[in-house]
């Protein structure tokens, strides 16, 4: 297919998705947080935003900058969700926005969403018709339970399908309430499956020139990240709900039966301690996963008496004993600062990291310094702000933050009248009955200078 | 690349030589359950990983390991002593069978041994090279050893999670190796962009992924938080961190279950708090929210924390699937709190042919598997075949495909280089 394509970062550097146009309908995090990647490869990708129907850019926890008015262009979270995108801002649900939709669609390769399963049904974009807009076109969907099953109309958050799909359950102390994930990890995840299988599915489609429809499930995808644990299940006939798992951060609770908690090897120490300072994360994890690393550990701690003690030597002493072990190592742990303590304890053979803030990550952490995790990109509203970097390195075809999440209908010109070859009247028409922005809504400044 | 079979997974005709531990595996098995030839290449005494628990009965032997039974499906296996002459002769010769190649080890440690990318694509030109570590091939950090704890630790998750109605709880770090999980998402992405890239150019290339950033990366709005309002995390049980304290989700529910709710009663829209008063009203529990003053939504922000109490308190009373099927039935995204054991019945994930049962013949036992999250209209997900026994396909890769005899194999065997 010939298409025209809007300029994509600089020219220079070669983009594995170079020549791939995405119809990006997704919202709030999980499928932003897919395409902002596709963009980042050099996939051309179209935001299509209603500012009545918006969650990503003023709900949440949008994070607008103190001192700056807020507005559907300040998100602070919004920015960094929805770099390397263009914005067109178009009421999908009137008859002349979707006949621009589909338009648009007839000259893309791919359509990314993550609404309730019968949304793109009901505005009759399902996977039948986008089929006839662009005959191999690559559809991927992720709703809460997938478009298929008895329960395909239910919906969930991160939170309600880290639930469902048994992940809440496994984060915390035993005896007591799960703790479960302090974020949306299974809205995170379902980006990355998002990402991922829409690049398999554009291989796919490279390799045989055949599209599809790639149907995700998020809290079905949350399923699949227990599998140890499912398999003692359906295997071992193991009860999941059991004496002393969740194991907290241990790998075994001390005077219950010793069975795997599905992180790794079973030994001891595997814990966190506080460390110097005591704040409230001044805290340091150590894991000692061999005699040797123990050995290591006891002479880095100026070999104390109490961890001389032979109940100590073998990883099931060190298992049997590990409250009076924990103890004595955290007893050490305080005198020592948690960078220092990973400092020393690396130095030594020892196994330590420390727990690190979001403030810890940006500014004390100099391996994600070194490694260039947050670079600054400019926004027209907003200034130069760190945004978050790919953590991979692709030598030929690198991802790069090349654009600012996009100001809501910021390139509703380039694509209505540069792509789909509109005339300055029609698109003035556009404005005036509500297609391209609601009549009763106060336009931005930079939107007045698109329609002139 | 041979020609693709549509009937297969988007990444037929791929040829993967998986050289991973447990930093690596997850994303081997997704590349090969969508249908790449993953060649997993173990050291003659097996990977560490096959010592793993939980264990078939709870046996602990290098072929029962449930975890490493888990991870490495539809892959075959060889063994190979890269530290061997002869061992790094063979390696070479399947390099120019291979469109890819996932490495673990430390970094520098496969350069050492005449094996890096440079080397590699002196033998194979548009070979692609994924090396997946814990901190990547540069910085300060880059020969720190650590475990899924230390990479949660670091990498922000635990700074995230916990509970706030504990005295002295520790910041948590949730389960499942998840640290690995995350690390092999980003690599499955780069994999796919350069095996793009090749089909585009001809052109191969070296990745290098860190798990640490990996891991960094995926705290959802923490990081925002912190850079543009200089805010740090508030750990919450339950309930997403925040900024500053939340009303709690996470609700017990009259069978000893929990039920996580999204009651961001603030701004709970008048007309979906009438449906949710409506239902209350029902049991006799709705107290006063049935009264026409709360169609305002100035009066709900008022009364958040009368209204989240009031709330929590019907759920108290009823069963767990009671609420969360009553509520996704009004149109709520609320989630009931399960145990695995729970998955195995849910009608949903057995509508969708979540499970799946895969031929152990050593054993002579057909075993239920967790299957994927995706259902591909064209290029079906699917396990081909168990995980490999150890050294299963020796003879498959080295005498079949790469003509070696009999002798030859055995030779190389007792030399301790398969």
């Amino acid at each position: 297919m010939e298409k025209a394509m809007t300029q994509v970062g600089d020219s220079t550097t070669p983009k594995a998705l170079a020549g791939i146009r995405v119809v990006d309908f997704t919202w709030v995090r999980a499928g932003p947080w897919a395409t902002r990647w596709l963009g980042a490869l050099g996939a051309e990708v179209i935001k299509v935003e209603w500012p009545l129907r918006e969650f990503g850019r003023a709900g949440g926890p949008a994070n607008t900058p103190p001192g700056i008015q807020p507005s559907l262009n300040t998100s602070g979270h919004f920015n960094d969700t929805n770099a390397n995108k263009l914005s067109l801002s178009l009421n999908v649900r009137s008859p002349r926005g979707i006949e621009i939709i589909k338009k648009l669609i007839s000259e893309s390769d791919v359509v990314v969403e993550n609404y309730s399963a019968d949304v793109l049904e009901s505005w009759g974009l399902g996977y039948e018709e986008l089929k006839k807009l662009s005959p191999n076109i690559v559809y991927v969907s992720m709703s809460g339970f997938g478009h298929t099953g008895r329960d395909k109309h239910y919906t969930t958050f991160g939170p309600s399908a880290q639930a469902l799909s048994g992940m809440t359950f496994a984060s915390g102390l035993p005896n007591q309430p799960p703790a479960g994930w302090g974020w949306s990890y299974l809205d995170d995840t379902g980006g990355m499956y998002i990402a991922f299988y829409t690049m398999a599915a554009i291989f796919h489609r490279k390799m045989t020139g055949q599209g599809q429809h790639v149907d995700m499930g998020q809290m079905v995808m949350g399923a699949t990240l227990n599998g140890p644990a499912l398999l003692d299940m359906t295997i071992n006939g193991r009860k999941s709900q059991r004496e002393g798992y969740p194991s907290g951060n241990r790998a075994h609770w001390p005077g219950t039966p010793q069975l795997s908690n599905y992180r790794g090897q079973t030994v001891a120490p595997h814990n966190s301690y506080r460390t110097k300072g005591g704040d409230y994360n001044d805290w340091c994890t150590i894991a000692c996963f061999s005699d040797q690393e123990w050995l290591n550990l006891v002479g880095l701690m100026g070999s104390p008496a109490w961890a001389s003690n032979g109940k100590f030597a073998t990883v099931q002493g060190r298992l049997q004993h590990q409250e009076e072990l924990d103890q004595g190592i955290e007893t050490w742990s305080l005198t020592l600062e948690k960078y220092e303590l990973m400092k020393r304890c690396q130095a030594s053979g020892v196994r330590a990291m420390p727990v690190q803030s979001n403030e810890d990550r940006a500014e004390h952490d100099p391996q994600l310094r070194e490694r260039g995790m947050y670079q600054e990109v400019e926004h027209p509203v907003l200034g130069s702000w760190r945004v978050q970097n790919a953590p991979f390195k692709l030598s030929e075809t690198p991802a790069v933050n090349h654009r600012h999440g996009p100001l809501i209908g910021q390139d509703n010109r380039e694509i209505l009248m540069g792509l789909l070859g509109m005339s300055q009247e029609e698109l003035s028409s556009g404005y005036e009955d509500g297609t391209f922005w609601p009549k009763e809504m106060e336009r931005y400044p930079y939107q007045e200078e698109l329609i002139r | 690349m041979t020609t693709q079979n549509t009937e297969s997974g988007p990444f037929s005709g791929v040829r993967v030589l998986e050289l991973a531990d447990e930093k690596g595996q997850w994303c081997g098995k997704l590349l090969g359950d969508l249908g790449a030839d993953v060649i997993k290449i173990e050291p003659p005494d097996g990977e560490d990983t096959r010592t793993v628990g939980p264990f078939y009965k709870d046996v602990d032997d290098p072929e029962r390991s449930l975890s490493f039974w888990h991870y490495n499906t539809s892959k075959r296996g060889v063994t190979l002593n890269l530290e061997a002459d002869d061992g790094r002769a063979l390696f070479r010769r399947l390099i120019a069978t291979a469109d890819v190649v996932l490495e673990t080890f430390r970094p520098g440690y496969i350069a050492s041994l005449g094996l890096g990318y440079d080397d590699l694509k002196k033998l194979n030109p548009s070979v692609i090279v994924c090396s997946l570590t814990p901190f990547g091939q540069t910085g300060p950090w880059r020969d720190f050893e650590t475990s899924d704890l230390l990479h949660l630790a670091a990498g922000g998750q635990m700074g995230s999670c916990g509970y706030d109605d504990i005295p002295d709880a520790p910041p948590i770090a949730p389960g499942g190796g998840q640290a690995w999980h995350m690390g092999s998402h980003y690599a499955c992405m780069a994999i796919t962009a350069a095996l793009i890239h090749r089909a585009n150019s001809g052109l191969g290339q070296y990745i290098d992924v860190s798990v640490h950033e990996s891991c960094a990366l995926t705290t959802e709005g923490a990081m925002s938080a912190w850079i543009y309002t200089g805010k740090t995390m508030i750990r919450q049980t339950g309930r997403h961190a925040g900024v500053a304290p939340t009303p709690p989700t996470q609700t017990l529910c009259k069978d000893g279950k929990y039920v996580n709710i999204q009651l961001i009663a603030m701004r709970l829209p008048p007309r979906q708090l009438r449906s949710l008063a409506e239902w209350m009203d029902k049991y006799d529990m709705a107290d006063d929210l049935m009264d026409e003053k709360y169609q305002d939504t100035a009066v709900i922000q008022q009364q958040a924390d009368h209204i989240s109490l009031t709330v929590r308190k019907f759920i108290n009373n009823m069963t767990r699937d009671e609420v969360y099927r009553g509520a996704q039935e009004l149109g709520f995204s609320w989630g009931a709190v399960r145990t695995h054991d729970e998955l195995l019945d849910d009608g949903q994930l057995n509508d969708r042919g979540f499970w799946v049962r895969v031929d152990n013949p050593e054993l002579g036992e057909t075993f239920t598997y967790p299957g994927t999250s995706a259902i591909w209209s064209e290029s079906p997900w699917q396990i081909a075949r168990r995980a490999p026994l150890l050294g299963e396909h020796n003879q498959e890769i080295f005498c079949d495909e790469l003509d070696l005899s009999q002798a030859e194999l055995t030779a190389l065997s007792e030399n301790g280089v398969l």
